[in-house]
């Protein structure tokens, strides 16, 4: 029971600690400037956390580091503005991405009847590489003269204000009648791939095949939603771009969020599941990842900055001065004891605590949690107990990358949305998991308000001392410097 | 010695198998044989190749030669959770439970279906009533011994046809090992157990048959009843792990 | 010398090729050797002799020592920094009031010149040491993310406004006054000439040190660290080492870029720089220090093909490049050519064994 003194005494410190210290800020600053700046620092606070929880998860389940959580950051910001601005972009690829999907998602219906093919040595090795290239270049034929860069332009020209100011900016697409070919041919492409993926030939694969009724459920439904989406992708922009700005806003962040978890699987799926026995280059992939999203990113919407429109629900000039004034009449301003404060960073710090909640619930009451932190310890006899390990870690991988999007979007109202917006996020969140403890989603939170409320501090004090700004950002190196010679496991972190 | 010749008559089958971790050749040809509704004891020294062994039926070192003959159907090459998902638990050694979670989270990891540790509760509380008692703790909290029960408990919420059981014994004190052999005669009344046991004594009460692995191969075979009497090939194989029976204490 | 020839040929033959290039190009394009297109490719050679010995001084730490530091910039920017610094702010004071004559020739520009590449040594040893210092006990991810935290602050004061007036914040140091005679827009082919050499002296000195007694510990350290400590050396004193002599090199490396563009700017310090020093490494070939210096010669060359293909976002193709080449070819070019031509060595001896075999069958 010495152990649990031990750990009271260390609880009790930290706490004198940080109330001496926020008594100390209260008592230099004012109470005015006092508020603003731990308000601020929240704000921060939340978003840190929203990145550090991805990383600090997929780092303590499967050791990778995953250095494009910046540009997911990124991407979900786009992807949240894209569909909030004017989200002709999104409804005009989803088809052609779904119809691609769709055909991959094949797999389970022809493998067990393609593995039990009867072919010589030499055509199960070339088989399925013929396969891939037929994929690719029936691929190819489905995108050829495919104007992605004009369907970008829809959100780049885009001033949305007021829902009848931007229908006119829906522009014309193609007829639909040409348009229709694309998706069938991405269909026919994707499944050749399934077909290259199966190996055919290989009866090393053949195992015991589940009913037909179940191989068939996940492709049908993709099928379908690709048919539908292909008819409405003009109507389904006019229907969003109608809504009330505060429902689409809502939209904006869930399909943001759910992009950024299809992305994620997707990337665990294709580039880091080869890699795991090489963990060195999974950084280095990583890496070259996010070296590429920014790069494209920049192909498709210019390497400019855009002001993304907050919802009306924040955007009205004027300051409430309580909750419920706020709410029924959007002002973007509110007054919190006497501190004037935007409400639309109030809308993040909630963000970030019902996340925080979520992320708790989960690690803690949910069976994925369960698996997860038994996974931290020994992903074998997890496997050895009958749970598939890889799955996991694609969930996990994806979960995270989704918390990062959830943050680019929640971040976009009120940042420049531009190709390097994660990157500062993604530093930042390095430091975070580092000061909090690599692995624990505790540590992350309270790694992240830390860091928030320095950088916010920071921020006040570079002022009065007539300091620039960037010196206070660079400061948090030194923070994370001390946490880590002083405990070099991290706050929460446990000792291997 | 009397042995079965119908393969349809075995659990499990293993046959010569080959098992290299990194570039080290460990199994070099280990065949096994567990009967139906039987223990089978996986005997020989340190570092003979016993949990390899229990490891590459389980896919966890996948073999790279040979065959893995599990209810009929060859499990060599197929992912650990499929094999786990077919009826096999595992108790690996040095109690390796997951110390992060509770008692109770341990034992509601280990189900496959909803409900399976409901319907097992009583006869795994029945077999060691202590967990019942510590279920809020973390693994961290438990004793070596409690730590092994709950390994060997995790392997029984599922339904299981076959255990593979290394080492149960390792490290415990003399009456936790009286209470776990207790525990293993119980479970042969319902599953097929393969065991990997340092402890002579207690293997020779337990399994009806045995196996001798030396230096990643399989020498011998055949009735524990017959193994007993033959004092030169315990000696020659088993050589010192018989001289201190059960001496070790709780770690 | 003769030493040199045999291990490493095809380094010799490049070395004579680029030491020909600016002869040649003005022999068979009729062309004057210091203007026009000549001039234009000595440029872009004198970049890639530059960025070789970066990427290959980045092939030392990440290949040799096996440390995956992602603050390489640091260092570079560090003596780009230090060399502009001390030409612009300094120099031209003492160039005022101080004349240093060797006999009759004037020596204070060269004199001056190599205490700003003396100063560049200091400086990339000190950041080398600031980051083993605070990353050397961790490893791994941890390293990474450390080094790469670490450089950012440096990029971040490189572009702080509070020190606008020495190195220009978020603008940088342009026009920084290089002596005439080194000056590479009016005296290009010295210039040429001079990084060439300084090429040619990096890689023999990192080669010496890849193969020296210090070398082999430190790639031992790499391959098992356990292992190093029990037969006596301290792992952490030799990755120190690696990292310090890694920094120098660079260090050097960005004086000599700062020289070549008369500038410095914050991106020199920037995740971008490492970025491209990574891709240079990992395209040749990690562990090789040929293949960095490959890499570097493609990346130059390509890069420009490249701008006129696909316009401003070339680095998008580089940047799928590079993901394919981590993906499918880890060992880079070098490393999968020796790979390839170890394997071919083997097909061949098994084709003679058999052969062999065949002649004696009474065997």
């Amino acid at each position: 029971m010495k152990h649990e003194n031990k750990k009271i005494l260390y609880i009790v410190i930290a706490i004198l600690v940080i109330f001496g210290v926020l008594y100390g800020l209260y008592s230099y600053a004012g109470q005015e400037a006092f508020i603003r700046t731990t308000l601020s620092g929240l704000t921060l606070g939340s978003l840190f956390f929203l990145v550090a929880a991805g990383l600090t998860l997929i780092f303590g389940l499967m050791d990778v580091l995953n250095f494009a959580h910046g540009s997911m950051f990124m991407l979900g910001a786009y992807a949240g503005w894209q569909f909030y601005t004017n989200p002709t972009f999104i409804f005009g690829v989803l088809p052609l991405v779904l119809a691609f999907v769709a055909g991959i998602m094949v797999i389970p219906l022809i493998k067990p009847e393609l593995v039990r093919l009867k072919l010589s040595d030499s055509w199960q090795k070339r088989l399925p590489k013929l396969l891939y290239l037929a994929g690719l270049i029936v691929g190819v034929l489905a995108v050829l003269k495919f104007d992605i860069a004009g369907l970008a332009e829809t959100a780049m020209v885009a001033i949305v204000t007021t829902s009848t100011g931007a229908l006119a900016e829906l522009s014309p697409q193609e007829p639909l009648l040409r348009f229709m070919w694309r998706p069938v041919l991405l269909f026919i492409s994707g499944a050749l791939v399934a077909a290259g993926v199966s190996k055919p030939g290989d009866r090393a694969e053949i195992t015991a095949p589940e009913p037909l009724k179940n191989r068939l459920v996940l492709p049908i439904i993709l099928l379908v939603l690709t048919i539908l989406f292909t008819f409405v992708r003009e109507s389904a922009s006019e229907l969003v771009l109608l809504m009330n700005g505060n429902l689409r806003f809502a939209l904006a962040v869930i399909v943001a969020t759910l992009f950024g978890f299809l992305l994620g699987a997707l990337i665990e799926i294709t580039m880091i599941r080869p890699l795991y026995i090489r963990p060195f280059f999974i950084v280095l992939m990583t890496l070259g990842l996010s070296f590429v999203l920014r790069e494209l990113v920049q192909v498709l919407w210019d390497p400019l900055a855009y002001q993304m429109v907050r919802p009306p629900l924040f955007a009205q000039p004027g300051r409430a001065s309580t909750i419920a004034e706020w709410l029924a009449n959007g002002s973007s301003t509110i007054s919190i004891a006497g501190v004037t404060f935007p409400t639309y960073r109030l809308f993040v710090i909630l963000l970030g605590v019902v996340m925080f909640i979520f992320v708790t619930l989960l690690m803690t009451k949910s069976r994925l949690g369960m698996i997860i932190r038994a996974g931290v310890q020994d992903p074998q006899m997890v496997e050895a107990l009958g749970i598939n390990v890889k799955r996991v870690f694609t969930i996990v991988f994806a979960l995270g990358v989704a918390l990062a999007a959830l943050g680019g979007i929640g971040a976009a109202p009120f940042l420049p949305v531009q190709p390097m917006m994660g990157d500062q996020y993604q530093m930042q969140g390095f430091i975070t998991v580092v000061i909090g403890g690599m692995g624990s989603y505790v540590g992350a939170f309270a790694g992240a308000m830390i860091l928030g409320m320095a950088r916010a501090f920071g921020d006040y004090f570079a002022l009065k001392l007539q300091l620039s700004p960037t010196i206070a950002e660079a400061s948090t190196v030194i923070i994370m410097i001390i946490v880590l010679l002083l405990r070099p496991q991290g706050l929460f972190g446990k000792k291997d | 010695m009397t042995e079965l010749t119908n393969t349809n008559e075995y659990l499990l089958s293993v046959q010569s198998i080959d098992t290299f971790i990194g570039q080290f050749h460990i199994l070099e040809g280990v065949s096994v044989n567990v009967a139906k509704g039987s223990i089978t004891v996986l005997l020989g020294r340190n570092g003979a190749g016993k949990t390899t062994t229990l490891k590459t039926v389980m896919g966890l070192t996948p073999p790279r030669d040979g065959k893995v003959i599990f209810d009929g159907q060859e499990i060599q090459g197929k992912r650990a959770f499929n094999i786990a998902n077919l009826g096999i638990g595992y108790v690996p050694e040095n109690r390796a439970i997951f110390r992060a979670l509770t008692v109770l989270e341990n034992l509601k990891l280990a189900e496959r279906n909803k409900g399976d540790l409901e319907r097992h509760a009583d006869f795994i509380y029945d077999l060691f009533p202590d967990l019942e008692r510590l279920s809020k703790l973390k693994g961290n909290q438990l004793s070596g011994g409690q730590q092994q029960m709950l390994a060997v408990a995790r392997a029984l919420v599922p339904e299981n046809k076959l255990l593979l059981i290394d080492e149960p014994s390792e490290g415990l004190a003399p009456i936790l090992i009286q209470q776990m052999m207790e525990a293993i005669r119980k479970l042969k009344d319902t599953t097929t157990i393969l065991l990997v046991e340092q402890n002579f004594i207690m293997a020779s009460q337990l399994a009806e048959r045995y196996v001798i692995i030396d230096d990643g191969k399989s020498v011998h075979s055949g009735l524990m009843s017959d193994l007993v009497l033959n004092q030169e090939l315990i000696h020659q194989y088993l050589g010192a792990s018989i001289q201190a029976p059960i001496s070790a204490s709780e770690a | 010398m003769k030493n040199i020839w045999k291990k490493d040929k095809g380094f010799v033959i490049f070395v004579a090729l680029a030491f020909a290039f600016p002869f040649i190009f003005s022999l068979l394009g009729q062309t004057s050797l210091t203007e026009g297109t000549n001039k234009f490719w000595q440029g872009q050679l004198i970049n890639f002799f530059i960025m070789a010995v970066f990427a290959m001084s980045y092939d030392l730490l990440i290949g040799y020592a096996g440390m995956l530091s992602f603050g390489h910039a640091a260092s570079f920017g560090g003596g780009a920094y230090t060399v502009a610094l001390l030409l612009e702010h300094v120099a031209p004071d003492i160039l005022k009031s101080y004349q240093i004559f060797i006999g009759s020739t004037n020596i204070t520009e060269i004199v001056i010149l190599i205490v700003c590449f003396l100063a560049a040594i200091l400086v990339s040893i000190l950041i080398g040491l600031l980051f083993s210092a605070s990353a050397m006990r961790v490893k791994g991810a941890y390293f990474a993310m450390l080094t790469l935290a670490l450089a950012t602050a440096l990029n971040l004061l490189a572009r702080a406004t509070d020190f606008v007036e020495w190195t220009g914040a978020d603008e940088g140091m342009h026009g920084v006054p290089v002596p005439l005679w080194i000056n590479p827009t009016q005296n290009r082919l010295t210039f040429y000439f001079i990084a060439l050499a300084f090429l040619v002296l990096a890689y023999i000195l990192m080669k010496r040190i890849v193969s020296s007694p210090t070398g082999r510990v430190i790639q031992a350290t790499r391959e098992n660290e356990d292992r190093a400590r029990m037969i006596g050396y301290n792992p952490v004193t030799y990755r120190t080492l690696a990292f310090v002599i890694a920094s120098v090199f660079a260090g050097l490396a960005g004086g000599f870029y700062a020289l070549w563009t008369t500038s410095a700017s914050p991106s020199m310090t920037s995740g971008v720089t490492t970025v491209n020093v990574l891709i240079m490494t990992i395209l040749g070939g990690m562990g090789t220090l040929v293949g960095p210096l490959l890499g570097a010669g493609i990346m130059q060359i390509f890069s420009q093909f490249l701008y006129t293909w696909f316009g401003a976002r070339w680095p998008l193709v580089f940047g799928i490049i590079f993901v394919l080449i981590v993906m499918f070819l880890p060992y880079g070019i070098v490393g999968t050519w020796r790979l390839q031509g170890f394997k071919i060595k083997q097909g061949w001896q098994r084709l003679l064994e058999l052969t062999k075999t065949k002649e004696t069958p009474e065997k």
